[in-house]
């Protein structure tokens, strides 16, 4: 199996992107402001400030939610 | 004396749109191709006049997210509704348009379920989780404007590690076949996915199939070999992006040592789109 710690971390935070759109705007309008508080390690971190869905998706993030969510979705 | 009176299995996102963003005119012309052959077999289906559709699928970290994640889940109660998704994108937006709710068969459901913790089966219950493309995406184009029959959905964990065997679902799809046997239901069931896709889940492997393990799987499959089927490792599975086929094993399961007829096979950068049929005594 692959990390789980760090892939809960990852996941919970795509997971909240997808599904709550006030957090998604947060996020959209100030990344590091929106994920200040979250205990992300800093690559996992600057990885969502860059939006880098590709790097997130190597970090664990699951493939179908890198996939589709609404704005920042790879394809 | 209850019966299995069709089983087909078939890819599940079925939206010409969508792949015609992501492969062009061939992904255009490919899913419309097998929508019409699940079209066909949705027919069928109606023709036996089913009581009951049990469909097998996969949720996408749509249903279930990180509070729990159940390697079987049967959905009870007496309707179930279709995922919401504000702005949806890639293969969420094939929800718009469809249907809000459908009927549940809440007997055959809680059958399954009562009897399978019984049968040793420790399956989760949900009468709250919504249905995403999986689920509906296959059961409206078999359909179209006709009426739905009550559905049992029944989710398997396809995706997050660690998933339940090859061999646990079809053990699975056995119980439920005994299931439909001791009641007195004519049933439909059809498992959705697949065929390869998404090795890995890796975002720089999307656009990649496996040709060659998938038509191992239908060579099985079409002479109803089952044996070398119980075999398949998840590993094997997440590497060939076959992780789909864990829903066509319940199946396989429920109707073995049935044959399948492949209506559709086609191959497709991002994924090889398939609609199979069993043959039924």
């Amino acid at each position: 199996m692959e990390p789980s710690v760090s892939r809960y971390a990852v996941n919970s935070l795509l997971y909240r992107l997808k599904k709550e759109p006030d957090f998604r705007e947060r996020f959209t309008a100030d990344p590091a402001a929106a994920l200040a508080r979250l205990d992300l390690t800093e690559p996992e971190r600057s990885a969502f400030i860059a939006r880098d869905m590709r790097k997130i998706n190597e970090l664990g993030g699951y493939l179908h939610l890198v996939m589709s969510i609404p704005g920042l979705a790879a394809h | 004396m209850g019966k299995i009176v069709f089983a087909g299995a078939m890819s599940h996102v079925l939206d010409p749109e969508y792949y015609d963003r992501a492969c062009g005119a061939v992904g255009r012309q490919t899913v419309e191709a097998v929508m019409a052959e699940i079209a066909r077999m949705g027919e069928r289906l109606s023709a036996r006049k089913p009581d009951a559709l049990i469909v097998v699928a996969d949720d996408h970290l749509n249903a279930f997210s990180f509070n729990a994640v159940p390697a079987l889940c049967v959905r009870i109660g007496r309707d179930v509704q279709r995922m919401t998704q504000d702005h949806a994108e890639a293969f969420d937006k094939v929800l718009e348009h469809m249907p809000e709710r459908y009927p549940l068969h809440e007997d055959l459901a809680n059958a399954i379920l009562e009897q399978g913790l019984e049968a040793g089966f420790d399956l989760a219950l949900s009468w709250e989780a919504p249905v995403d493309h999986a689920f509906l995406s296959p059961v409206n184009t078999m359909h179209g404007a006709r009426p739905i029959p009550p559905l049992v959905p029944i989710w398997v964990n396809c995706f997050v590690a660690p998933q339940p065997t090859a061999r646990r679902c079809f053990a699975f799809g056995q119980h439920i076949a005994r299931v439909v046997a001791r009641s007195p239901w004519n049933v439909g069931i059809i498992a959705t996915g697949g065929l390869s896709h998404f090795p890995e889940l890796s975002l720089p492997r999307v656009g990649e199939t496996d040709t060659v393990f998938d038509r191992k799987l239908i060579h099985w499959m079409e002479r109803g070999e089952h044996e070398p089927l119980l075999e398949l490792t998840t590993a094997e599975l997440h590497k060939a992006g076959e992780h789909e086929f864990l829903n066509w094993m319940v199946l396989l399961g429920a109707v073995t040592p049935a044959r399948a007829d492949v209506r559709y096979f086609g191959e497709l950068r991002r994924i090889n789109m398939a609609a199979v049929e069993w043959s039924l005594p």
